[in-house]
């Protein structure tokens, strides 16, 4: 049944959220911060889980959630105390249920001892007399309700209250002062307070609202003719607003006839039109307000108690990725068209046409502000990703005997969701690592001076365009004579090599480095850190690390926000048209020759500021012919890598800045060393998207063999 | 014209998959004119301004529960004679209890089918 079907999808959609509530409670608990209310929402996130997979007939999901929902409740009836050990329990179930859940969904099995041991773990913490951790059927088997029917006659007399004798109705007219505001009073809750006599609806008139311009947020405009019906005194109505008594324009009084109330009627009694009761709304669709009957009530806007908490989730759309991804595509597509209009604009012998010139100008502020505003939509909080972490974490340090918590920060950062998708092996193995390999044995720790338990800060936060993600370790820091020693023992680099710090620890990426001894059960499994780097490499990021020893290790990632578009600057490199991305380059400079030296045969050195730079030629270093006649001095681009040092780099010409979308070509090509990706510009032609980091790395990596570029041939 | 076609229910229920699965079951029964809420205060409010014949709603709900909503309800003039079917999972005698003194109509034990859903409103409303 295909109902069924998308009813199942949208719960486990579903469960992703209850989940993630269900994590944040667990933190908040663990860090003590709690309060009734939370230990309240875990449970119900367990317990909408449990009936939703009933269902759908999901037996092990039940029996394992109900188990879970057991222990929760004893604790949110307080027979259970939180206790670090239980706390431990709850965490790992939680984790369970996440694979329960997401075995489900996948429609695979998960071994069953696994979730026997997770089950038992649970109900040791029950009484043993508590029948209640029994198969879910038994404790309601007992039960019976006897319905009780309604009386539809009741609901007639409802309609038109005849026999009411204290049923009064009211009609207020109430309008504000801005005192009234100024002194804190809220209209809303005096409102909230008036339903309490009796049912309110509210009528509200903005004719005095001025016209934008005119408006002035200081003065209120606005008029509420209220209709109360209750079996209240007048008086008490009064007293509702005793308050506000002379800031507020009020005049109350009793109505002849009976207030419109909402007639039930059934049969032949039913008006001859009336619109049916607020519309069904699709299930996966956010909320949208109940439209009004077209009663004579059609103005009013129903007012209830609740009238000021009624905040809670934002409302939300839930599409499907390839419609979102199609959009993307056409507004990438978008983009070009309009960067060949604007140039062909630019191009037409008849510039002076001022009005189509504002008009390209409008198309490329109106494009460019589709494109930022369909990215938004695949932007997502790195939130539930650094959840899984905590998991990792724990069963991380569940393995290796080590204890560890997981601080995360900057939950609330948005990424691209195919950077978050792709994000995941890459920080998963780095947070292992950093369990595994970074942080001592509580022993350890503790002749060390520190605590025993490990503390691993996961953050997010934006920085000059990017996201940097920062997996930081307390723990002992890398032991760089024990990786230079497996580096040369490997053959990775020459015995006799001297390196600096920073080089040390980058040979951790080099591929088949291993540096645990023994192999452990979470690392050690062939896969090395050069796998993390070029995962975040392929998403256009870069992996630092930085390591104090005693002090602990941090792992930098820097990620682009969007996979789609770039701002770059177009230059140009033997006649070949080349995009550098802004977001490294730091100026672009013609210097003095006098500001150029030669260091040895080939290197030269820009001195700038006092500091030597490196100077690379582009074209060299992507093996196309080099610049026989040299324009000197030369033109440089002074960039800034990951690792915070610079180079400058020897372009021809500096063109234009622009925003150009990215164009892989790994798919359609091949994987280009220097090279990230490629665009179509404005006049059509392809341009390469510089890798100015690889291109200045491969500089400082002068021993690595020099690779037969492919633009030789093509070029 | 019959019951059928004039019933008019609200579902309150702050998970969308029970508020589909609900849904469907009126649908399967043939209950045209139902609205439904994610959120038991907001659903209040509208029976206050709107009332309905019959309301079905989930036991656990955050902010407040099926119960509260159902004393709520009673507690107000215009809305006190609604119908009132309670959706649980687990229907604990002190529920069961609490539900009877505040007149509650009828009671659905998850996991539900749309015969049992059928069953129970017409306990509370006749034959359907």
């Amino acid at each position: 049944m295909s109902t069924l079907n998308s009813i199942r999808d949208t719960f486990f959609e579903e469960c992703e959220d209850l989940m993630a509530d269900l994590a944040d409670g667990l933190a908040k608990m663990q860090s003590g911060s709690a309060d009734p209310e939370t230990v309240n929402a875990v449970f119900r996130a367990v317990h909408s889980v449990k009936g939703g997979a009933g269902a759908f007939s999901l037996t092990e999901l039940v029996a394992f959630s109900h188990q879970f929902e057991t222990v929760l409740d004893e604790l949110r009836s307080d027979r259970l105390k939180l206790q670090p050990e239980l706390m431990f329990t709850l965490l790992r179930s939680a984790d369970h249920l996440t694979v329960l859940i997401e075995a489900a969904r996948d429609g695979v099995d998960v071994d069953a001892v696994v979730t026997q041991n997770s089950a038992a773990a649970l109900r040791i913490w029950l009484k043993p007399s508590s029948d209640a951790a029994d198969a879910p059927a038994s404790a309601s088997e007992s039960f019976s309700f006897a319905a009780v029917t309604l009386d539809f006659g009741a609901f007639d007399q409802l309609n038109d209250t005849p026999n009411e004798p204290e049923l009064k109705h009211y009609e207020i007219a109430f309008q504000p002062t801005a005192t009234l505001f100024s002194n804190g009073h809220e209209p809303a809750l005096l409102f909230g307070e008036l339903s309490r006599l009796g049912t309110v609806s509210s009528t509200i008139d903005l004719g005095e609202l001025p016209a934008w311009e005119e408006f002035d947020t200081t003065v209120p405009f606005m008029k509420w003719t209220l209709k109360l019906a209750s079996t209240a005194e007048i008086d008490q109505v009064r007293a509702v607003f005793e308050f506000v008594d002379g800031l507020c324009k009020l005049n109350i009084v009793v109505a002849p006839m009976p207030v419109d109330q909402e007639a039930l009627q059934f049969e032949a009694s039913l008006p001859p039109a009336p619109a049916p009761l607020p519309m069904r709304q699709a299930v996966a669709e956010p909320i949208a307000p109940v439209p009004e009957k077209p009663s004579p009530a059609v103005k009013a806007a129903s007012v209830s108690p609740q009238i000021s908490d009624q905040h809670g989730p934002k409302p939300t759309l839930r599409v499907e990725l390839d419609r979102v991804d199609r959009l993307i595509n056409a507004v990438g597509e978008l983009i070009i068209n309009q960067a060949m209009i604007a140039q062909r604009v630019n191009e037409m012998p008849v510039t002076t046409d001022s009005e189509v010139v504002t008009y390209v100008e409008d198309y490329r502020l109106l494009a460019r502000d589709i494109q930022e505003a369909v990215m938004a939509i695949r932007a997502q909080p790195v939130k539930p990703l650094f959840q899984r972490m905590s998991r990792i974490v724990r069963e991380a340090a569940d393995a290796t005997g080590k204890s560890a918590q997981l601080l995360a920060f900057g939950e609330e950062i948005e990424v691209d969701k195919t950077v978050i998708e792709r994000l995941a092996d890459p920080l998963t193995h780095m947070i292992r690592n950093a369990v595994d390999h970074g942080l001592e044995s509580p022993e350890d720790r503790i002749k060390a001076g520190k605590e025993a338990c490990g503390t691993i800060r996961l953050s997010a936060a934006h920085r000059s365009g990017r996201v940097i993600i920062s997996i930081k370790d307390d723990g002992a820091g890398l032991n760089r004579p024990k990786i230079l020693k497996i580096a040369k023992d490997k053959g990775l680099i020459p015995q006799d090599a001297d390196l600096v710090e920073a080089d040390i620890d980058s040979l951790l990426f080099q591929p088949g480095f291993s540096t645990a001894q023994k192999v452990s059960n979470l690392s050690g499994r062939g896969v090395g850190l050069d796998v993390v780097r070029t995962a975040v490499t392929a998403l256009g990021g870069r992996v630092a690390i930085n390591s104090v020893p005693g002090q602990g290790t941090e792992f930098t990632i820097s990620l682009p926000l969007t996979l789609a578009v770039m701002d770059g600057m177009v230059v140009s490199v033997r006649g070949q048209t080349m995009i550098a991305p802004i977001s490294s380059i730091v100026e672009t400079i013609r210097p003095a020759l006098s500001e150029v030296h030669s260091v040895g045969p080939s290197s030269k050195y820009l001195s700038i500021l006092g500091e030597f730079i490196p100077i690379i030629d582009v074209a060299a270093s992507l093996g196309i012919a080099p610049n026989t006649s040299p324009s000197d001095p030369p033109l440089l681009l002074l960039v800034e890598s990951e690792n915070q040092s610079q180079c400058a780099l020897i372009v021809d010409e500096v063109h234009d800045q622009r925003q150009v979308v990215i164009k892989g070509l790994e798919h359609n090509y091949r994987s280009v060393q220097g090279v990230s990706a490629a665009t179509v510009l404005g006049n059509g032609q392809i341009a390469l998207i510089l890798d100015l980091d690889a291109i200045a790395f491969q500089r400082s990596a002068p021993e690595a063999p020099a690779e037969a570029s492919p633009l030789t041939k093509g070029a | 014209m019959s019951l059928k076609e004039n019933l008019r229910i609200m579902i309150v229920d702050d998970m969308s998959v029970s508020r589909a699965l609900i849904a469907q079951s009126l649908d399967e029964i043939g209950i045209k004119h139902y609205a439904t809420e994610n959120d038991a205060k907001v659903a209040l409010g509208k029976l206050a301004a709107n009332p309905v014949h019959l309301v079905i709603s989930d036991m656990n709900m955050p902010g407040m529960t099926g119960l509260q909503l159902l004393r709520a309800l009673r507690s107000a003039k215009t809305t006190q004679r609604i119908g009132f079917i309670l959706i649980t999972g687990t229907p604990s005698p002190d529920i069961v209890r609490e539900g009877q003194q505040l007149g509650l109509n009828n009671l659905i034990r998850k996991p539900f089918t749309s015969a049992t859903v059928k069953a129970a409103i017409e306990s509370v409303v006749g034959k359907l």
